[in-house]
């Protein structure tokens, strides 16, 4: 157990390095990127807490993170702005406007109550039938927001939402979501789920009740994404349906696969990893683009790259960078090999 | 204590045209050690998978005391006290030691305190203590088929299913494993049924034989009543044996 505070306290400094690191250097563009890796950092440890101790791969993650999104816009956007923002509201809601935070938790408890209802049936399901189900979902929560207009409004982009994250909130959130996944991973729920990940005969026959263990880390998974999706909403404070689709969720399931599905660990690593490489890469095609390099745009770079990347991550070092074991169970392994004891 | 009966009734199982297993009856109290032995594909380990909910009947029933087994879901026998070892190891692969046999005791209600508690005193019981902190896919072959023999005993059954528990295990380890089982009807008032090829393990540790040739019993009774039994002299060696 003692290693899980070790391995607490290393992924809080990390968060802690991102934030205060990005104040340092005192660069508006480097504050926006550390608050994005954060929202991002939510998101993806989220999809840990259901994708790494089911081991079922959740395409639908992005879609419950942009039920949150919404959810908290309808909740916050100033009363007097509802009539442009979004004409087709329902009257009783016209008039409603509560804090971020407590919107924060409604777009988090509504998430996870859409999750609770339309998963159940679905977590009976494993390996290539619960992957096509989970995008299945993904689709059908993306249609949803594309043409619910009184909520969403529709296919265009939704405004108004009060900037209300910044870098230090980010950080907070993700801190504590990082403590809730290695919880959840260490709890009763998370112990059975993760056996039933390795094999899910022995896991049955020991008497575990899969598809309930599975529904729990669903809902946890979607709550964490409802309230990532209200932390970016209102840092991004304006948005359209197609911010909640294929490529947010190819990118964080990316980012989670390169990083290490099982381990809180490898979320975070991952997360980091994939930011940097995303942020240098698209400098990097803007700057050949500026300097019209070669013979016309460079378009795609980053999207490929990192694609190569996870296939290369997938051939070489299939468990992700953090297979696992957490960081802190790495190091005192280490510690103890090196002196043994007398 | 008082005594409880796993009884197997008249038990078929086919699949697709095969008849695995033709009419089976077996039973195994508490505190006792049954063998279940046979050539290769004589539907012993099919036996243990009706038990235990993995393969459907075709016929019979299969009763826990007064509790209906057969038809009940591999998860709810295993809740009515009935745990299994895998012939082909099914251990967590990533997940330690420790945490692959308190997954058992979870899965049986446990705290998390209780579980870890629980998997250590087996674990020390079954000589693994060294190897708490290893994953399960790390350990030597015979390591795994104990750390499996734990993990049953972690959930605290009144059944004991032993799918060649001694494979792949040399004759040190084997003859550590014989004391550890046969220490286990008295110490935890279990019932033990267990199938192996080593006659010399089954012959010492079990009080009783049952003995499978092509999905029926052919033998059942003490050791010395099977091994000079025609028909299972038969099955093993062929026919014309008995008289050599």
């Amino acid at each position: 157990m003692k290693h899980s505070y070790l391995t607490a306290l290393i992924l809080i400094a990390v968060i802690l390095v991102i934030g205060v690191g990005s104040q340092l250097l005192g660069i508006r563009l480097y504050d926006r990127i550390a608050t994005n890796l954060l929202i991002s950092l939510v998101l993806v440890v989220g999809l840990q807490t259901f994708m790494g101790n089911s081991g079922l791969l959740s395409f639908a993650h992005i879609g419950f993170m942009g039920l949150g999104a919404y959810t908290s816009a309808v909740l916050t956007i100033p009363a007097q702005m509802k009539g442009m923002a979004l004409p087709d509201l329902y009257e009783f809601m016209k008039i409603v406007e509560v804090s971020p935070l407590l919107a924060m938790l409604a777009a988090g408890v509504l998430a996870a109550a859409v999750a609770a209802v339309v998963a159940y049936p679905l977590m009976r399901l494993s390996d290539a039938a619960s992957v096509i189900t989970s995008f299945a979902l993904l689709v059908v929560l993306y249609t949803v927001m594309n043409n619910w207009s009184a909520f969403t409004n529709g296919p265009r982009t939704l405004f108004g939402l009060p900037k209300t994250t910044d870098m230090p909130i980010a950080a907070i959130v993700a801190g504590i979501v990082v403590i809730v996944a290695l919880l959840f991973k260490e709890s009763r729920t998370g112990k059975l789920l993760r056996a039933s990940r390795e094999d899910e005969v022995a896991a049955a026959a020991l008497g575990a009740n899969i598809p309930h263990l599975r529904w729990r880390a669903f809902i946890l998974a979607a709550f964490i994404a409802g309230i990532g999706g209200a932390l970016w909403g209102h840092f991004i404070t304006s948005f359209a349906p197609k911010a909640f689709y294929l490529k947010e969720t190819f990118l964080i399931i990316t980012m989670l696969v390169i990083g290490g599905a099982n381990t809180v660990t490898g979320a975070v690593a991952g997360t980091v990893l994939i930011t940097v490489a995303y942020e240098g890469l698209r400098s990097t095609e803007g700057a050949l683009n500026a300097t019209s390099f070669g013979a016309g745009q460079v378009i795609g770079l980053t999207e490929i790259v990192l694609a190569l990347a996870m296939i290369a991550v997938m051939i070489l070092k299939p468990g992700g960078l953090f297979p696992n074991r957490e960081i802190g169970h790495i190091l005192t392994r280490a510690r103890r090999k090196k002196e043994p004891a007398p | 204590m008082s005594e409880t009966r796993l009884a197997v009734n008249d038990v078929s199982v086919e699949f697709t045209g095969l008849r695995a297993l033709d009419h089976v009856s077996l039973s195994v109290l508490t505190g006792e050690v049954v063998g279940l032995i046979g050539p290769n594909g004589s539907g012993k380990t099919t036996l243990i998978n009706a038990i235990t909910g993995q393969v459907k009947l075709a016929g019979g029933t299969i009763t826990a005391g007064d509790t209906r087994l057969s038809g009940l879901s591999p998860r709810e026998i295993a809740l009515q006290g009935v745990s299994r070892s895998f012939q082909i190891v099914r251990l967590f692969n990533t997940m330690t030691v420790l945490e692959n046999v308190e997954a058992a005791a979870l899965a049986k209600g446990a705290s998390l305190a209780v579980a870890t508690e629980r998997a250590k005193g087996v674990l020390n019981e079954l000589g693994l203590a060294a190897k708490v902190d290893e994953l399960g896919e790390s350990l030597s072959y015979g390591d795994k088929r104990r750390v499996e023999i734990a993990r049953a005993l972690a959930a605290e059954p009144r059944f004991l299913l032993l799918d060649e528990p001694a494979a792949g295990m040399n004759d040190a380890e084997t003859e550590t494993l014989l004391h550890t089982l046969s220490e286990l009807p008295k110490t935890r008032g279990l019932g033990l049924l267990i199938i192996d090829h080593d006659m010399g393990l089954i012959m010492r540790l079990c009080h009783r034989l049952h003995v499978l040739a092509t999905g029926r019993t052919i033998a059942e009774g003490d050791a010395a009543h099977v091994r000079s039994h025609p028909a299972v002299i038969e099955a093993y060696l062929g026919k014309g044996a008995v008289h050599a």
